[in-house]
């Protein structure tokens, strides 16, 4: 036979028993065409085009799924930063746009739109101000948007005024979405080195170096590679390295195909493969999982970060191996409320905030879907976004906060979402006093890495 | 290839209107003739080009039973499918089954195979799955 028995059996039981799946497929679209001073022009072109694009998308990722027999969890959409287009629109009207992004994705059957953005690491345009400004209530008045800000990049250091306003508008979205949890702040990123291409939500924006459209693709095996290192045994670890690369390289592959074909049928460029190690809720297919089988007692204890650094590592080594086209964040997320084996070992207090920061640093992203308590003061966020974009800055990667102030919660009550979402403690946050030094304001200057030329 | 009425008058129209003027009958009948033919290969070209030779693995799980294959194969022949390989093992009382299958020459769809297998494993109480070869090329192969 063509192929081993072994080698078939391997590909039914990472899609049928340990969740291997594509977690997105995502369609950028440009909608830097789409701006014109009569805001009612622009939301009927903001509409059409991304109608005309990714009208079947949902449906074409459907057929591809049963034809291939893997399955693509979400099926969304990322757009030019919102705020490059619109620059000249005042806080009302980018509420409008936020409006017609929802309407259209629910017109044609995806769960999230995401480019709600300004890239502001350097300075903010007006119009940027604006639409940072609106956020809260963009995201309060809507289902499926979802917002990101870069504040920092390594190019350019860590806009500490855009921090302030962004820990200010975390706090408001999450009074005005209290009735849910703050779930709004689940749909804010704020990133230091951000990439173009990332087709994970809520993160993900459609650069603007990118083209006018294009399709990438997110997979995510956990269970895959938890398996492969449970069936190792004791092995050391330049052993357990090479066996995490060829299952990751296996899932990388199938994800290639799977994103070329999709685009195929939607007649769309295909972009890039984003091999990040993505949990979900579901028992047995987390990161905490894989780093207590690498020997760990707890996601927290000592040698957490070397452990996450070498899986991390690992990943991107397969990745790069498999695709010509890697790209997105590419490396393990640690978020907790989407992975159960996080939110057990933050409600058995062995994780904390100060572990978690620092295994941010060997990650693919960074402190994700996290609770704090709501009376958590803006300074203190905005100290906790800082510390994080100086991690990204200085090590040349990007990092991530998507944080919540729950309303109402203090620390050991538990917010809970459902689905992708899960369910998060709410975490203990350090009161010491930093605004003498967060009030500053001003701009970290970029580190000595940056100047490479 | 059959053609309808209304293709053979769309043809002659096309072959009237590229001829010039002062033809005869027989000089027309010939034209529309040659037209057909050329019409029919490049029809015939197209189809080759479109379906290229696809090929499925059917892989089958279950508690071992009289009658697993043949309801499968059975299946498979109605549909036109063939089969290009076949291997099975069995531990214990449980049954394993792999089969490449190319259904290229099938009139049905890949979807509607799947169905009607997805119909069998229940009935037999085993597992059917259908997928297409190219992800086993993608992720074993390089």
């Amino acid at each position: 036979m063509q192929y081993d028995f072994d080698e078939i059996i391997e590909t039914i039981r990472m899609t049928e028993i340990e969740h291997f799946d594509i977690r997105t497929v995502t369609m950028g679209i440009s909608l830097r065409d789409c701006a014109d001073k009569n805001l009612e022009i622009s939301k009927k072109k903001i509409r059409e085009k991304i109608i005309r694009y990714a009208k079947d998308l949902v449906k074409n990722a459907k057929e591809i799924e049963s034809q291939y027999g893997i399955s693509i969890a979400n099926k969304r959409i990322s757009v030019t930063p919102i705020s490059i287009p619109f620059d000249s629109y005042t806080s009302e009207e980018f509420i409008e746009i936020a409006k017609t992004l929802d309407l259209t994705a629910e017109e044609i059957g995806i769960d999230y739109i995401a480019g709600y953005s300004a890239l502001v690491q350097k300075g903010m345009t007006n119009g940027e101000k604006e639409l940072i400004k609106s956020i809260p209530y963009a995201l309060s008045q809507t289902k499926r948007v979802c917002s990101s800000v870069n504040v920092a990049s390594t190019k350019a250091g860590i806009n500490m005024d855009a921090i302030l306003m962004m820990a200010d508008i975390i706090k408001l979205t999450a009074e005005l979405t209290k009735d849910k949890d703050s779930i709004g702040c689940a749909k804010i990123v704020i990133f230091a080195n951000a990439v173009e291409d990332n087709p994970f939500i809520a993160g993900a924006f459609h650069g603007v170096s990118e083209p006018e459209v294009s399709l990438n693709v997110g997979i995510s095996g956990p269970g895959v590679v938890l398996d492969a290192i449970k069936e190792a045994g004791k092995v050391d670890l330049q052993q357990l390295s090479e066996i995490i690369k060829k299952t990751v390289f296996k899932i990388t592959r199938a994800g290639e195909l799977i994103g070329r074909k999709v685009a195929e049928k939607n007649g769309i460029p295909f972009g890039i493969v984003d091999i990040s190690l993505a949990p979900t809720p579901v028992e047995g297919d987390s990161i905490a999982d894989i780093l207590k089988a690498m020997g760990l007692e707890d996601v927290g204890a000592t040698g957490t970060t070397a452990a996450l650094a070498m899986l991390n590592d690992s990943v991107k080594k397969a990745g790069l191996m498999a695709s010509s086209s890697v790209g997105g964040l590419s490396g393990a997320f640690i978020p907790v409320s989407e992975d159960a084996g996080m939110i057990n070992a933050v409600l058995s207090n062995n994780l904390s905030l100060e572990k978690l920061e620092a295994m941010t640093s060997v990650c693919s992203v960074g402190l994700d879907m996290i609770a704090i308590p709501g009376d958590t003061p803006s300074s203190i966020i905005a100290g906790i976004i800082a510390d994080e974009a100086a991690i990204g800055v200085i090590n040349d990667k990007t990092t991530a906060v998507r944080i919540i102030p729950a309303y109402g919660k203090k620390a050991g009550d538990l917010v809970n979402y459902g689905g992708l979402l899960g369910k998060a403690p709410v975490m203990n946050v350090k009161m010491l006093a930093n605004s003498n030094f967060i009030n500053r304001g001003g701009r970290i200057p970029a580190p000595i890495r940056s100047l490479t030329n | 290839m059959k053609l309808t009425e209304e293709e053979i008058k769309k043809i002659t129209y096309e072959t009237i209107n590229e001829l010039s003027g002062n033809l005869t009958v027989e000089e027309i009948k010939e034209a529309i003739k040659r037209k057909i033919l050329l019409t029919k290969s490049y029809d015939l070209k197209l189809k080759e080009r479109k379906i290229p030779p696809e090929r499925v693995i059917l892989t089958a799980f279950g508690l071992n039973k009289p009658g697993i294959i043949a309801t499968v194969t059975k299946a498979l022949a109605d549909f036109n499918c063939d089969i290009e390989d076949l291997s099975q093992r069995i531990i214990g009382d449980f049954f394993t089954m792999i089969m490449i299958i190319d259904i290229s020459i099938s009139n049905k769809e890949l979807k509607e195979i799947q169905n009607e297998m997805e119909r069998i494993a229940k009935e037999l109480k085993i597992k059917i799955y259908l997928q297409h070869e190219d992800v086993f090329r993608y992720m074993h192969r390089i």
